[in-house]
């Protein structure tokens, strides 16, 4: 995530201000040997106990000011990691719209659930690196930097077995990295595998399957064991490291130390202040320096690289074409979900002009949704060419093309926020006449006066825990309700082209007639993927798909030709006194 | 009553000491290693006195360092090897429990009493947490070691030492406590608003398709992102609350540090103490406090216990027991004598001839699945007595009945690796018995245009409610059951298609008996009979058209719109 650092970079005021806080932390544990020897050598070993004493109190206040310090870099952290979860988030979110939609499959809200945890983890590690990592660096470097005071002949002696563990421990960091990484992979695996056959137990039953079932999930409880050893031996290896580090210049300095101070060259004040700085301020802090890395650090990577990798890829930018006019043409159109699966639309031409009114048909699964993945230029033919206004549809511009192609799926986009909002969607300037005009058209107008009118608020789609309670007075929309809401927002936009899929499942059948007729007298393309047969009655022309062929043609032309056509609309006719009636004989007055 | 509440914290000690002996050897290797690092980092600070002694003296100091260089080295590879071993104690305590689990859960199958959630959480949390018991028993033992060894070795130093010590501990903790806790107010505003970003995002994910065929996704980002101003502002709050909370927590060291430290001094003054052993003192001190940051174990310990009883009250429920009769060769005649479950089904009798096709039908919640799920044995019978070809079911082997019965639901889980491993789940079936029955379940064709057809990967396999019915009906298909229960299986497809469905089922597998479960009047019709479920007793067995007679059995079939 280059994002990640070059946000937390571009917050170098709040850095600096950190480094400030810092020197104040540091006092202590850059004076910690120098007073304690200050205090036994100038104080009680010198028979005067109340320097001693005193020189205490002096480390005491210092103390308190070094825990001021830390307070103050609790306090700015707030100016440091909130810019930068918000970054976060607005990539995350930013990502996430602009991704791929899904063609084939409902969202996966799970995911989305899991990339705002990953983002909520890497606030609180950077918190936790920025307030614990960066304190043990800092009281590591000044106690490194208080030996150099007073027993500069010595320092070499603690700084370099300290560097070499810190360098060493630094080339451990990856591989505790991934083993953190593949340990975290395998319990949500185990969670998911154990979830999987615990959720279908029934059918585990059904099939006789407890055994498949359970070695299932023995499988990913080894995994995870051994994922888990491995953490293990990759943590205790940085415990070596780190203790020798900080164990080699203490048993340094005590072998150096008594042949220096008998020739003269170290005070043996000063070899007791290097004592001191070692094993009380230096040695801990390197610990939890290792600690904190490896905790926190570990988690901080783990989650920036999940981040990465679950924010989808963004879809292929669209074009600059500026297409003429809204007529639909499909030439030579070929397209499968894979290189090897058999082709859903195979060689498909079609001339659609404006006025012309087209219902897809065909059994429930056979692909029929693809087309209106084609024709939005969401998916890409593998052979042929979808052109509107005679340009791809491709490369037609992102901006402009909800103002010629206008689409809605069966599960409708509605969200939080008033109805203006919803239905306005696609045609934001449009003025409040206009949308009423148009709820009344498509036959929502009753249900926008019961929401309020426009300005009444809409709930969340999907209810989540803290929110549920917030919706209070907001009113949470029926499946139907939601299909009719983004009807009226698309009744209402400029588009030449409007493509429904299957959205008019949700109403009943007069209500899904009325709608469908305002469609049609509205102008322009429109295309109906029809859920129920009673569509290819009102359409012009009926697109039959049937997973080995499409058959193009006119209601009765097709009757005639087509035996499968003629034997949906058979097993259909049956329950036809249930629809209206109505609409049958205005199709036939075409 | 309390009696019984210690016999059950009983229990789950010795659940837990279960969990300790699984390992034995390792764990005894564990304590070995504990005391050795215990041991030496008690004797370290006595060792670095006399080594600076003699180092500010002047003096030759190398037995001393020897010493030191002996202790160090000891301590270091003792807790190296402890964390390994740790590590493997607790991976495989935790993997031993739950493949227990799992299969203890697996062996209880439709009967368990535990909510899938529920039990997943027990398999992978409760696992987690008593899985480590050992190592926080060492832990905590050696932490309890160190603590009080540090305080009499500070006493065997002066015993003044060891007084300062523990007389200043309770001061500093009350200097460090801290009067605000991070207020219910500050954290629930964070979790508010971060919901609410959280819905918003949901929202538009759910309209993703339209979003993108419009091309407003950066709108529709802006839109998602607005309420984040007030979600960085309450993040903020949080920050400055803790700031004011957690600096006292720094100075506990230092003030028990210092107060020991001033004791000593006097100790040098008088004589009674080297300077060496000042540092000496300095080292217990660290020693003695590590105590207050090994408090979590406790909390660790408490919910290990509690997690040991989640587990044993699923490890404690009792199996149901394990049929031993053969099933002889028959056309799949089923009898129900006064059977029920609890609640739902009461003293139902009926006899399904073999290779007959009955519906069963009722409005919701009248029992149906109940009795589809007792004519196939998939559930139990808790009264009275379920005969398959004249044998109870209950008392026929597993995998006899399993093969003999083949189920398919309203919706069905899928599970397995590949297209082709959830049709065959269960059974041994190959590749071209998966394939005929996916033809007779009308799935073929969407299969082969999967991007790697049968051998497509399950989870990236979407499927619609009508896919994935197809597609369970295949998997109960596949086994070639002589009875064949559908329940409600085929309720997502158009008529046209399950009239197909129903036809190909039949040249697949003639004659088998089937038992159907369904709303629709186009399939009671085509049954030879029809079982009519009243709140969870039969009200009437018959054909189709003598019930169709009766208004109460038309109505059962318009309560939903007549799908």
């Amino acid at each position: 995530m280059r994002l990640y650092w070059t946000t937390l970079a571009s917050q170098w005021r709040g850095g600096l201000a950190l480094l400030g806080c810092s020197v104040l932390e540091s006092v202590p544990a850059f004076l910690s040997g120098r007073l304690v020897e200050r205090a036994v050598n100038h104080g009680f070993a010198a028979g005067s106990p109340g320097l001693g004493i005193a020189w205490l109190l002096v480390f005491a206040a210092v103390a308190v000011l070094g825990a001021f310090g830390s307070r103050l870099v609790w306090q700015r952290l707030g100016t440091l990691v909130e810019p930068l979860r918000d970054a976060l988030v607005g990539a995350v979110v930013r990502g996430v719209l602009r991704g791929r939609a899904p063609q084939r499959r409902r969202s996966d809200a799970s995911g989305v659930a899991r990339i705002t945890q990953h983002v909520e983890v890497i606030r609180d590690a950077t918190a936790g690196m920025l307030v614990q990592g960066r304190g043990m660096v800092v009281t590591t470097v000044a106690a490194l930097a208080g030996v150099f005071s007073i027993a500069g002949p010595l320092a070499w002696a603690v700084a370099l077995p300290v560097l070499v563990s810190v360098l060493a421990f630094g080339c451990l960091l990856p591989t505790l990295a991934s083993r953190q990484r593949t340990l975290t992979l395998a319990d949500e695996h185990t969670a998911e595998a154990a979830g999987t056959v615990l959720a279908g137990m029934r059918d585990v039953v059904a099939c006789g399957a407890e055994a498949t079932a359970v070695a299932s999930v023995h499988d990913r409880i080894e995994v995870q064991a051994a994922a888990a050893t491995r953490m293990g031996t990759a943590t205790a290896m940085r415990t070596l490291i780190v203790a020798i580090g900080a164990f080699v210049p203490l048993l340094l300095v005590l072998a150096l130390a008594p042949g220096m101070v008998a020739a003269g060259t170290l005070t043996a004040g000063a070899a007791l202040g290097t004592v001191v700085y070692l094993s009380a301020t230096l040695q801990p802090a390197l610990q939890g320096l290792a600690a904190t890395a490896s905790t926190v650090v570990l988690r901080l990577l783990v989650a920036l690289r999940r981040l990465g990798e679950a924010c989808p890829s963004p879809a292929k930018e669209g074009g600059v074409a500026e297409p003429r006019g809204c007529a639909v043409r499909l030439r030579g159109v070929t397209f499968g979900w894979g290189e090897h699966a058999e082709p859903i639309v195979r060689d498909l031409d079609l001339d659609l002009d404006p006025g012309e009114h087209l219902a897809v048909v065909g059994p429930s699964g056979i692909g029929k949704s693809t087309l209106a993945g084609l024709l939005t230029g969401m998916l890409e033919p593998q052979r042929g060419r979808v052109l509107i206004g005679g340009e791809p549809v491709g490369e037609i511009r992102t901006g402009l093309r909800h103002r010629l192609v206008a689409f809605t799926p069966q599960e409708s986009y509605v969200f939080a926020g008033t109805v203006r909002e919803n239905i306005a969607l696609f045609a934001p300037s449009a003025t409040d006449n206009q949308l009423l005009a148009a709820a009344e058209t498509v036959g929502a107008g009753e249900l926008v006066e019961r929401l309020g009118g426009l300005y009444g608020e809409v709930g969340h789609a999907v209810h989540t825990g803290p929110t549920a309670g917030e919706a209070g007075e907001r009113k949470v929309l029926s499946a139907g309700e939601a299909q009719l809401l983004s009807l009226v927002r698309l009744y209402a936009c400029p588009a030449g082209v409007i493509v429904l899929d299957e959205a008019t499942a949700n109403l009943d059948p007069a209500a899904e007639a009325r709608a469908e007729w305002a469609f049609a007298e509205r102008g322009g393309v429109l295309v109906v993927i029809a859920h129920r047969l009673s569509s290819a009655l009102r359409a012009r022309r009926v697109l039959v798909m049937d997973g080995n062929d499409t058959l193009l043609g006119g209601h009765e032309e097709l009757l005639a030709t087509s035996s499968r056509y003629a034997e949906m609309m058979r097993a259909w006719g049956g329950r036809v006194s249930a629809g209206p009636v109505l609409p049958v004989t205005r199709a036939a007055a075409r | 009553m309390r009696n019984t509440v210690l016999t059950r914290v009983n229990t789950h000690d010795r659940f837990l000491l279960g969990i300790v002996r699984h390992d034995r050897f390792r764990v005894v290797l564990m304590i070995v290693a504990a005391v050795v690092a215990t041991i030496a980092g008690l004797l370290l600070p006595g060792a670095l006195a006399d080594a600076v002694d003699a180092a500010i003296a002047g003096r030759p100091s190398l037995p001393p360092v020897l010493w030191l260089l002996t202790l160090g080295c000891a301590e270091i590879a003792a807790d190296v090897v402890g964390g390994i071993l740790t590590a493997r104690v607790t991976a495989s305590g935790t993997a031993w429990l739950r493949r227990r689990l799992s299969r203890h859960l697996a062996a209880l199958g439709t009967s368990s009493r535990f909510a899938d959630g529920d039990a997943v959480s027990r398999l992978t949390t409760d696992c987690t947490g008593a899985g480590g018991v050992a190592s926080i028993l060492v832990q905590l033992g050696s932490a309890l070691v160190v603590s009080t060894g540090a305080v009499i070795l500070l006493a065997l130093l002066d015993w003044r030492l060891a007084l300062v010590f523990l007389g200043s501990v309770p001061v500093a903790l009350w200097l460090a406590r801290s009067h605000l806790r991070l207020t219910a107010d500050d954290v629930s505003a964070y979790q508010r608003v971060s919901g609410e970003l959280s819905a918003r995002l949901l929202d538009a994910v759910g309209g993703l398709r339209t979003i993108a065929a419009a091309g407003i996704a950066d709108r529709e980002a802006d839109r998602v992102l607005r309420p984040l101003p007030r979600l960085s502002a309450a993040g903020a709050g949080m920050w400055r609350t803790q700031a004011r909370m957690v600096w006292k927590a720094g100075l506990l060291l230092p003030a028990v540090e210092l107060a020991v430290l001033a004791a000593a001094g006097f100790g040098v003054l008088a004589g009674r103490l080297s300077v060496g052993d000042m540092l000496a003192a300095l080292g217990y001190v660290a020693l003695g406090m590590s105590l207050v940051g090994q408090v979590p174990l406790l909390t660790s310990l408490s919910r290990a216990r509690s997690c040991a009883g989640r587990l044993a009250e699923v490890l404690e429920t009792p199996l149901p027991a394990e049929g031993t009769f053969r099933l002889p060769a028959g056309p799949g005649r089923i009898e129900l004598r006064g059977a029920g479950t609890d609640g739902i089904l009461h003293d139902v009798d009926l006899t399904v001839e073999g290779g007959s096709t009955v519906a069963i039908v009722g409005r919701s919640g009248s029992g149906k699945s109940a009795l589809a799920g007792l004519l196939g044995g998939l559930r139990p019978a808790d009264d009275g007595e379920v005969l398959l070809d004249g044998v109870p079911m209950r008392r026929v082997r597993a995998e006899e009945l399993r093969a003999a019965v083949g189920y398919a639901f309203e919706r069905p889980t899928l599970l397995g690796t590949t297209v082709a491993d959830a049709v065959a789940y269960g059974s041994w079936a190959g590749l071209v018995a998966v394939e005929r029955a996916c033809r007779a379940a009308h799935v073929h064709d969407l299969v082969v245009r999967l991007p790697e057809g049968y051998r497509n990967p399950l989870d990236r396999t979407p499927l619609s409610g009508g896919e994935a019915q197809r597609v369970g009906l295949a998997r109960a298909l596949v086994r070639g059951p002589r009875l064949l229960v559908l329940d409600d299986a085929t309720a997502s497809l158009d008529t046209v298609t399950e009239a197909r469905v129903e036809s190909a089922i039949e040249q697949a597998l003639p004659g088998r008996t089937r038992v159907v479960v369904t709303h629709r009047v186009s399939t009671a019709c085509r049954a030879d009979r029809v079982v009519w479920l009243d709140a969870g007793r039969i009200r009437a067995t018959a054909p189709h058209d003598v019930l169709w007679a009766d208004a109460a059995y038309r109505a059962v079939f318009t309560e939903d719109g007549g799908r």
